[in-house]
């Protein structure tokens, strides 16, 4: 063999036995670095899911300071893990850090646009920073995605209910009605939930729909005195005042100190004694009732001189109070029985001078107030 | 180099090979051995090897870093006071005896030692060096000190390149090209960006573009990438938020991003300058405590409120992005990030500048965004864009790698629309930090080192002289092939020419010597064409943008080349001589 043959033969030797050393090498090495990823990423996991435990007990204690501080540790072990990222989201928000907040949260929408938590976290977010038109795009996404962990129909329930809140805090009381009547369907015969909405419902003045969802929770817990207070409430607004008072008696019986259903159980009392057109009165009584208002409307006129002067509805040329004096002598007991429909002309003038002082002087006395409730329990008004 | 004669054509060796003969293309096992273990085949197989034990490496090399992390710091993210202050601090003098008496190599960022290997050391780089490098900066990094992994990881690679070539017996060009392809590999892997990897070690280390090498840099970054997110994930090292640019007005926001890089790259790198040398010349005995003084003072800042500047910060990076830092807090995090990197550094601790580089960059850019959304309202604001951009504008102001820097932001953030914004702000950056301080960092410290490596970027700006800068006119020295012999004797006949070209009809140059046309002449072959007597002397021809050097090869061998028109052949567009290009360059070295 020559002596290039004999090069190449070295050669050939050499270099398929380095890269086989090589080869096996790195095979031991490849491994050798498996087994250490194995140990690393198990004690990464379990330092993720040691410090996210920690977090979430904080978050649901409100203690946000150390949960925001937990759970950042956490995702330092565990980074794309998406519950500890709303997790701390949620404690950030607790923190009013809306900002660092919504960057977590706006990274995960990208992820998943169909998280209802995620939704329901932004919309939060929004309405600590005031933007009311996001805050409502979010609240209704949250309503309509998906929850892919726990009851969904819950929590969806509970976003409808944060958005029903949220509106009646923004005054938006036509689109909080709306969702409140949705809000039904999911509701069942939940008392807390049929008080809930008694009372949001009663926020949005829809005492009819309060009601029904008062008597609702009541038939399941009848003593409930919040309850009562709420049914008593929404009968009174709806000027059914002998359920009022009913509810409202049942309610003081179980809590005295209620001072609201207290004035409206005196005012209900009020009403009902001093209502002339209230059904299965005795004639002499209802007159009675008419005379009684006619003196009351005097002396809210002589309290009033402004209202007095007031054009009268009858006749444009004649103030209020010369209307009041051209009935003066007529209204009587004995002058209602020789003229049934002068109780109504009475009534009318009364009611006008009510509403004229009300709106001229305010402050009415109990008495004038209830006038004015019957003046719109009758008038619709 | 274009030649008009098949006659030219051989075939392309590389140096030191010789050409194989007939019977070694025979297929027999042997021979199909011999073909795939030829060096250069060899040298494409073994940068894959390379960059599968880079990757390795490096992911046990990240492993490590975060054990001691762990243990040095704690598991959480509110650290103890006292480990606060102890850990850099015990760190420190650990290091700082490995250094003395262990490991004297393997102090620095590792992007100069490679390229010392490269360049003086035959690609030597010791194995031992890249185990000092991987111990005392996993221990440095992970014990708060503010350093990068990743020129440590480039040096690691480079030095596992290194031993593996001396295991093969490469050549010495490609053992000096195998640091490189390593240093790629480990810049790749701990970077999870091959594209910067490569254009990083062109850019900055070899300095050249070949096909050879390109192959086999790009080959190791790919392997070690592979391997690295076959064991940690593909994930980018930050989450990158989406981003915005809505308005082209918002460019002159970036520009003055790239301003305030530029200065703060300026900065950073003057301290580095000016505080290394004064550091190194203290007593030998403060050695010892010099990473531990620079350790603890590290510590006292994070105890002070800013625990992000301790370690790499890539996690607070990522928190700037998302916009959980005032914008104040942000400026003050860059601010206090370019002093501890600067006491990191200058005490002599192991350890990349890559990572506090970006972290200043990326604090800064969401800093400047952040101020200039208060003071501009109405100007859109994303920090996570303003953080990318200027990690961009950082990187090509203090490392000098526009290139590099350009496709680092894209490759981090994966969105083209980035481009325009990095661009513009990079620019700025560069050309700021470039007209204040010449000499980059690692130029610098090289030279502090007592090295005088080839600086890539004084290579990108120098001068290179052209052709088109030494050819004289080609009135009068030439004819065409048509004409007699008798002609070509009147032109060289006043004494000033010694050569007469001659264009032939396809395209070709000859020359015809002063005395050839006398011989010709005196043989009674005047009336004879040009083309008849000078078909067989062809000769190569330049054109007007070769440069000086090229030219030089040849004419040393044609006494006269010509010059000619890229588009139109036939068009002379001057000649050269080796008087020419002597003078050429005797010329600009006056200059």
């Amino acid at each position: 063999m020559s002596l290039k043959g004999k090069w190449y033969a070295l050669y050939l030797r050499r270099e398929p036995a380095s890269l086989a050393l090589l080869f096996g090498l790195l095979v031991v090495f490849f491994a050798f670095v498996t087994g250490l990823s194995r140990i690393y990423f198990a004690q990464q996991q379990a330092l993720a899911v040691r410090w996210s435990e920690r977090g979430t007990a904080n978050l649901k204690d409100h203690n946000y300071v150390p949960a925001v501080d937990e759970l950042r540790a956490a995702l330092r072990y565990s980074r794309d893990n998406q519950g500890y990222q709303l997790s701390l989201a949620e404690a950030l928000i607790g923190l009013d850090r809306t900002s660092e907040a919504e960057a977590y949260l706006v990274n995960l929408w990208e992820e998943q646009p169909e998280n209802g938590r995620v939704n329901l976290d932004l919309a939060r977010v929004a309405v600590q920073e005031g933007l009311t038109r996001r805050a409502l795009r979010y609240y209704h996404n949250a309503i309509y995605a998906n929850w892919p962990e726990g009851d969904q129909v819950a929590q969806i329930r509970d976003a409808r209910i944060e958005l029903i809140q949220y509106l009646l805090r923004i005054k938006s009381t036509a689109q909080a009605q709306s969702e409140l009547i949705s809000l039904q369907v999911y509701l069942g015969d939940d008392t807390a939930y049929q008080k809930l909405l008694g009372d949001m419902f009663s926020q949005t003045g829809d005492y009819d729909h309060a009601l029904s969802a008062y008597r609702l929770s009541l038939s399941a817990k009848p003593r409930d005195a919040a309850t009562l207070a709420g049914a008593g409430n929404a009968a009174f607004q709806l000027g059914r005042y002998e359920l009022a008072t009913r509810y409202l008696r049942q309610n003081l019986a179980l809590d005295s100190s209620n001072k609201n259903s207290r004035d409206q159980l005196h005012m209900a009392d009020l009403v009902l004694r001093m209502d002339p057109f209230r059904a299965q009165i005795p004639t002499a009584d209802r007159y009675k009732a008419v005379v009684n208002a006619f003196q009351i409307a005097s002396k809210r006129l002589d309290a009033c001189p402004v209202a007095a002067s007031y054009a009268s509805s009858t006749d444009p040329k004649k103030d209020l109070s010369q209307e009041w004096s051209d009935l003066e002598r007529k209204v009587t007991p004995a002058g209602l029985r020789r003229d049934p429909d002068l109780a109504n002309t009475t009534m009318d003038l009364v009611f006008t001078i009510e509403r004229q002082a009300n709106i001229w002087c305010g402050s009415p006395s109990d008495t004038d107030r209830a006038l004015l409730l019957i003046a719109r329990l009758h008038e619709g008004s | 180099m274009s030649t008009s004669s098949s006659s030219h054509a051989r075939t392309v060796l590389e140096e030191g090979q010789e050409a194989p003969s007939a019977h070694e293309f025979a297929f027999t096992p042997q021979a199909l051995l011999r073909s795939v273990f030829r060096e250069d085949r060899l040298f494409i197989i073994l940068a894959v090897f390379i960059g599968i034990f880079s990757g390795l490496a490096v992911v046990c090399f990240r492993f490590i870093i975060e054990w001691v992390r762990i243990y040095a710091l704690g598991s959480g993210v509110v650290l103890s006071p006292l480990r606060m202050l102890l850990a850099p601090s015990l760190a420190g003098l650990v290091i700082a005896v490995l250094a003395i008496h262990v490991f004297p190599q393997s102090r620095g960022s590792g992007v100069n030692q490679t390229k010392a290997a490269l360049y003086i050391f035959n690609g030597y780089i010791s194995f031992r060096t890249a185990i000092g490098k991987f111990i005392m900066s996993s221990l440095a990094i992970g014990a708060g000190h503010s350093l990068g992994p990743e020129d440590p990881s480039l040096q690691i690679g480079a030095g596992l390149a290194s031993a593996i070539g001396r295991r093969m017996h490469l050549s010495r060009d490609r053992m000096r090209l195998i640091g490189p392809i390593g240093a790629a590999a480990g810049l790749a892997a701990a970077f999870n960006a091959p594209i910067s990897a490569v254009l990083f070690v062109i850019e900055e280390v070899i300095g050249r573009w070949t096909a050879g090498i390109l192959g086999s840099v790009v080959l190791s970054a790919v392997s070690s990438v592979v391997v690295m997110r076959w064991f940690l994930g593909s994930e980018s090292l930050f989450r990158i938020p989406p981003v915005e640019i809505r308005r082209p007005s918002e460019l002159v926001a970036y520009c003055v991003l790239g301003i305030i890089g530029g200065f703060a790259s300026v900065a950073f790198a003057t301290g580095i300058g000016a505080l290394r040398p004064r550091f190194r010349d203290l007593p030998r005995w403060t050695q010892y405590f010099q990473p531990a003084i620079a350790g603890l003072l590290i510590g006292c800042i994070a105890w002070l409120g800013a625990p992000q500047v301790m370690g790499a910060g890539y996690e607070y990076m990522d928190e700037a992005m998302h916009g959980h830092f005032t914008w104040q807090f942000l400026a003050i995090l860059a601010g206090l990030k370019i002093v501890a990197t600067l006491l990191s550094f200058v005490s002599g601790t192991p350890g990349g500048m890559f990572a506090p580089t970006l972290f200043i960059g990326a604090m800064l850019g969401a800093a400047v965004g952040g101020a200039e959304h208060t003071l501009l309202p109405h100007m859109h604001f994303s920090p996570g864009t303003y953080a990318l951009v200027g990690m961009g504008v950082l990187f090509a102001g203090f490392l000098r790698a526009p290139m590099t820097s350009v496709f680092m932001v894209l490759e981090v953030s994966g969105n083209y629309s980035i481009i325009v914004p990095v661009l513009v702000a990079n620019t700025f950056a560069y050309l700021i930090a470039r007209t204040l301080q010449p000499t980059s960092v690692f130029d610098e410290l090289t030279r502090q080192d007592g090295l005088e490596l080839p600086s890539m970027e004084e290579q990108r700006e120098e001068n290179i002289l052209r052709v088109e800068d030494a050819m004289q006119s080609p009135k009068g020295w030439w004819l065409e092939s048509d004409k007699l012999v008798e002609d070509a004797a009147r032109l060289v006949a006043d004494g000033e020419k010694s050569e007469v070209l001659v264009h032939l009809r396809d395209h070709g140059w000859c020359a015809l010597t002063k005395a050839e046309i006398d011989d010709l002449m005196a043989t009674g072959d005047g009336l004879d064409t040009l083309a008849e007597v000078a078909h067989d002397k062809h000769i190569p021809y330049l054109h007007p943008d070769h440069s000086l050097d090229m030219a030089l090869r040849y004419v040393d061998r044609w006494p006269l080349v010509p010059v000619v028109n890229r588009a139109n052949m036939r068009k002379l567009e001057g000649v050269i001589s080796e008087r020419d290009v002597l003078n050429r360059y005797r010329d600009f070295e006056g200059v």
